[in-house]
């Protein structure tokens, strides 16, 4: 793979100039970690959620040439991530919907999760937003995302992230429980 | 008045902080600098998100990076061989036709090679295949534990007396749409590169059939319960897979 250890700042770098390879080269290195982990955590399975991020890197690949801003390219990337996901999985995650709330420390654990209760917990209640709120504060916790980028990747307003945001987190202070939330850190109002 | 108008902008703090707590409006880092009370709220906030990022924290594994680097460079060389192959066709026109018709001849003389029109049947499950070999850019590469697990599940699925022996080089295996079929696809890396194939459940066509088929040398072969269609790009990969499957694939009854 290019040697990538002297860029410091992935957001200056000028992708217009860049050779299609360095800058796929410069896409895995930079974004997969944290793609996989939204992958692992959307798809709940190991080989899923790999799967699906080797389709969405390939399916980069192929329409790289329109990705020209090095700032915009976590974005992109997660919003092919996301189409790819709805495309392969929507059906069958809806499916088993049921079962995915069965979760368990061990099968967490299994996929390489903290099993502390704690963790157990924030996961738990994360998964019972609805999907409205969560989606919001899965791209910006997960992804690190702005508000702006948010409202980009779903085609909502700015607005309306805000306000999703506003709720998610006020719920899952519900969800935890006052005494649990403030054990972590939330404290009351 | 003072005490209403802060805790209006208290209120206003604390919906932005469950907004984005990392919010870098001037209003609110100045109202976080001069309100113990909201600072230590956005802090809570953002302590739940850092707890929460690190609760979902979890490593990539290494060879997965390894195979996004690795489907890009087959896709690429897939996309150079497409471009190589239509370029110099008005140069080598000549050329290429003669060595097509050797091969033709060739393959009709050792009696691989069915020279008459494909009939309907076969015609239908190879642009299936082929459509979605299209539809695919270039077919990931997996571990070969997984996609032996992942076909043996999946040929079961099918039918519970139908096995798959293990295979070291099959690289993946998926029930995919093909045309107006659905089937197992798969792919195995073989000496000659890689060969998709593909079981596609349905009424057995009567008999084997090679043929020359968009680009590949195909295989439609009727087995059991279905029919086993094998892609190609030289008829050397295409035995050789045929060879592995004739062995790998079985039925326990």
């Amino acid at each position: 793979m290019t040697d990538l250890s002297n860029v410091t700042d992935q957001k200056q770098v000028n992708y217009s100039v860049m050779d299609k390879k360095r800058k796929y080269a410069l896409l895995i290195e930079a974004h997969s970690t944290d793609l996989y982990k939204y992958a692992l955590w959307l798809c709940k399975d190991k080989h899923m959620a790999e799967d699906v991020m080797q389709e969405a890197f390939l399916r980069a690949w192929k329409s790289l040439d329109s990705l020209r801003e090095a700032k915009a390219a976590k974005g992109w990337l997660f919003t092919i991530f996301r189409r790819e996901h709805a495309r392969q999985f929507e059906r069958k995650r809806f499916k088993y919907a049921d079962v995915e709330s069965m979760d368990t420390i061990e099968d967490d654990k299994h996929m390489g999760y903290d099993d502390r209760p704690e963790a157990f917990a924030l996961r738990n209640a994360l998964k019972r937003l609805p999907q409205d709120y969560r989606d919001p504060l899965e791209m910006q916790v997960l992804g690190g995302f702005s508000c702006d980028e948010i409202a980009q990747i779903l085609n909502i307003s700015s607005s309306a992230v805000m306000t999703r945001l506003f709720r998610a987190r006020k719920k899952m202070r519900v969800i935890l429980g006052e005494e649990t939330a403030t054990h972590l850190g939330v404290v009351g109002d | 008045m003072n005490l209403v108008y802060k805790e209006m902008k208290c209120l206003e703090f604390k919906r932005l902080a469950l907004s984005d707590p990392n919010s870098s409006v001037h209003g609110f880092v100045e109202h976080s600098a001069n309100c113990p009370h909201c600072l230590k709220y956005v802090g809570g906030v953002r302590q739940m998100d850092a707890d929460l990022a690190s609760s979902v924290d979890v490593e990539m594994p290494a060879a997965l990076m390894a195979r996004l680097q690795l489907n890009q460079e087959l896709s690429e060389e897939s996309e150079n061989s497409a471009i190589k192959s239509v370029l110099p066709i008005r140069r080598y026109a000549m050329a290429a036709s003669f060595a097509l018709a050797l091969f033709v001849a060739g393959f009709m003389a050792s009696n691989q090679f069915n020279g008459s029109s494909i009939g309907d049947d076969y015609q239908a499950l190879l642009s299936g295949v082929v459509e979605h070999m299209n539809e695919q850019a270039i077919t990931p590469v997996w571990s070969a534990e997984r996609a032996n697990l992942n076909a043996t599940t999946l040929l079961a699925s099918y039918d519970p007396s139908l096995k798959l022996k293990f295979l070291s080089n099959l690289q993946f295996s998926r029930i995919c749409p093909m045309g107006q079929y659905k089937g197992l696809h798969a792919s195995l890396e073989t000496t000659d590169g890689q060969v998709t194939f593909a079981y596609i459940k349905g009424d057995s066509v009567g008999q084997l059939l090679d043929a020359g088929y968009e680009g590949y040398i195909s295989r439609v072969k009727p087995v059991r319960g279905g029919n086993l269609i094998i892609m190609s790009r030289t008829n050397k990969g295409l035995q050789e897979a045929d060879s592995q499957l004739e062995k790998a694939m079985y039925w326990d009854i």
